[in-house]
């Protein structure tokens, strides 16, 4: 069969690296042939390892020298000390616990949104496409619209006064503004979570919902003892994308919108990196401040991995 | 769940209706803006405005240089996805199709590099580019993003390719191909859909982005659109009709890749959630 393909019948079935099973292809191309899925990896692999792994361990070795004048010394903890003390770090991991305290808010948003569009509201897929549409906006696009509506002599504080509230300086008060930038984060992302949420729900067992409806179940008693069992596997999913997504995707709004401000009240350990990047001259602390957050990162990180592999196993 | 839910609907889509509102209203809000006077807006933020001019949008585009930034966004986004749908899909289909030593290794170091945001190897990475004379080049930026996002294109590709009965590649074989000739005439045509909804994404991605561009590509000639907007913030801050005409340039491009491809898109957001 081999000899009717190519007309040659030298080969007999060798140990290549490719599936077994599989008939050889034309003897002239062989070594090049047996290299294949290599050749076809290796560009990539390349580009991956250059320049995202081993910018990482760069980083970290970079982490334990010194800037300015101590640049390129050895300098231990120094940097990491330095960090811990500063004022605008703390504040900045504060600004990480509160995420995480937000965290739930996040998810159970989205979710609650995509039970009533799987049921059916009225208008459902209406709601659906535009709920998620902000999602694909810029970060800075999205900053850039909510510096207009936010402003202090902006649009909101004009509907509040016109009903009778008190005008608030959402991006120029220091106990303010970092709820208002996490918020606009939460407009913007949540329908992300939404269609995740969806596609959980597309593969829950309908039959259970139909039984919890023919038993006269509550809306709420179908929540807790039907969907969060059943979707528990795309509920851990949401919550460690959401992290994720608030650990490393609010640069362009912080930049935008606050700069870090009021009174750096809206650091988050990005926007320090940067700052100390680019602005402060400190490429050692920033090294140290990144590999703080790669840290944190990688606890979310292996949840992550565990919920990956789990669901493999599972299907 | 009878009845007491069905008139409970109403209760729940008016609030919901409210939110889409909430959800829409920014926009509509912005393009009413970069529609009207300087005056016009200053004495009422929301009043329709009185007619469709292009002023603003006008000025935007010519005056402010965002046509110049609309351009470099062009030139990068393009080419960053060109590169990664070839590497993506070319590694998809060793790693989800031919089982080499390694293979498992090498897709779980993939997995692994998702985890690594660019917050944390911008550092060193400037310093490299630098050091490589790549810093403020569009080589050095498209390079950046392609090692950004290969990771979860590759991880998209191999998902897709390994659904894709084995069976397809024997016949082929069989007809005479070498593996190069099944990702070529095979696996590229069957990959269709999938590189269509992660193509769409990296632009979405690449086009979103501010941080890596702000970071390497300092020059205001090679500024991307959406560098361009945060310029536009400190230049135009008391002419706001002009920019929130920016704002506009800069997201309608996105918004019609959602209105034409929303399917793909959700698609691919979801492709991590439901596979192993």
């Amino acid at each position: 069969m081999v000899g009717l393909a190519d007309g040659t019948n030298t080969r007999t079935m060798d140990d290549r690296p490719g599936p077994a099973r599989r008939p050889p292809a034309r003897s002239r191309s062989r070594g090049w042939e047996r290299w294949a899925p290599y050749v076809l990896v290796a560009p990539a692999v390349l580009i991956i390892v250059g320049l995202r792994l081993y910018p990482l361990l760069l980083g970290v070795n970079f982490s334990f020298t010194g800037d300015g004048d101590r640049n390129g010394q050895p300098v231990g903890l120094d940097n990491y000390a330095a960090l811990f003390d500063d004022p605008l770090f703390q504040q900045a991991l504060r600004n990480v616990g509160l995420l995480v305290l937000l965290l739930p808010v996040a998810v159970a948003i989205p979710g609650l949104l995509a039970t009533f569009i799987y049921l059916r509201v009225p208008g459902h897929r209406f709601f659906r496409s535009v709920y998620f549409f902000p999602a694909v906006l810029s970060p800075v696009i999205v900053g850039a619209i909510f510096n207009l509506l936010l402003a202090f002599d902006g649009p909101l504080n004009s509907l509040l006064r016109s009903v009778g509230i008190a005008p608030v300086d959402w991006l120029g008060d220091p106990g303010v503004a970092i709820f208002a930038v996490v918020g606009v984060h939460i407009w913007a992302t949540f329908g992300m979570a939404l269609v995740v949420f969806l596609a959980g729900f597309a593969t829950l067992d309908s039959a259970l919902l139909d039984a919890a409806r023919v038993d006269g179940a509550a809306l709420h008693q179908v929540i807790r003892h039907v969907i969060i069992p059943g979707l528990s596997r795309t509920i851990q999913f949401v919550f460690v994308t959401t992290m994720i997504g608030m650990l490393t995707a609010m640069f362009g709004l912080l930049y935008v919108m606050t700069s870090g401000g009021p009174e750096g009240s809206t650091y988050l350990p990005e926007y320090y990196i940067w700052i100390q990047q680019g602005q402060m001259n400190r490429p050692a602390l920033a090294s140290a401040a990144s590999t703080v957050l790669f840290l944190i990162m990688l606890v979310v990180g292996l949840v992550q991995i565990s919920i990956l592999r789990r669901s493999g196993r599972e299907d | 769940m009878g009845g007491g839910v069905r008139s409970g609907k109403w209760f729940v889509a008016a609030p919901m209706a409210l939110l889409a509102l909430a959800t829409i209203y920014p926009l509509v809000f912005t393009t009413n803006v970069a529609m009207k006077t300087r005056h016009e807006y200053i004495l009422n933020r929301f009043s329709v405005t009185e007619s469709l001019r292009w002023d603003n949008i006008d000025a935007a585009w010519n005056s402010v240089g965002m046509a110049r930034y609309f351009v470099n966004s062009i030139i990068v986004v393009g080419c960053s996805v060109a590169v990664l749908l070839l590497l993506g899909s070319m590694a998809g289909f060793a790693l989800g199709q031919l089982r080499f030593k390694g293979s498992r290794a090498l897709f779980l170091g993939c997995l692994a590099a998702l985890f690594i945001p660019f917050q944390v190897i911008m550092v060193p990475l400037a310093r490299t580019m630098a050091d490589t004379g790549l810093l403020d080049t569009y080589p050095g930026l498209i390079l950046t993003y392609v090692a950004q996002f290969l990771p979860f294109t590759i991880f998209l590709m191999t998902s897709y390719y390994a659904g894709i009965p084995a069976d397809i590649i024997d016949a082929a074989r069989i007809d005479g191909n070498t593996l190069y000739g099944v990702y070529r005439r095979i696996m590229l045509p069957i990959g269709r859909p999938a590189l269509l909804s992660v193509g769409i994404l990296n632009a979405l991605f690449c086009w979103n982005d501010v941080l890596i561009a702000l970071l390497l590509m300092p020059s205001a000639e090679h500024r991307t659109l959406m560098v361009g907007v945060t310029a536009l913030r400190g230049q135009y801050s008391d002419d706001i009709p002009t920019f929130a005409a920016g704002v506009l340039i800069a997201a309608l491009p996105v918004l019609m890749i959602y209105l034409f491809f929303q399917r793909q898109i959700a698609d691919g957001v979801t492709a991590g959630s439901t596979k192993g």
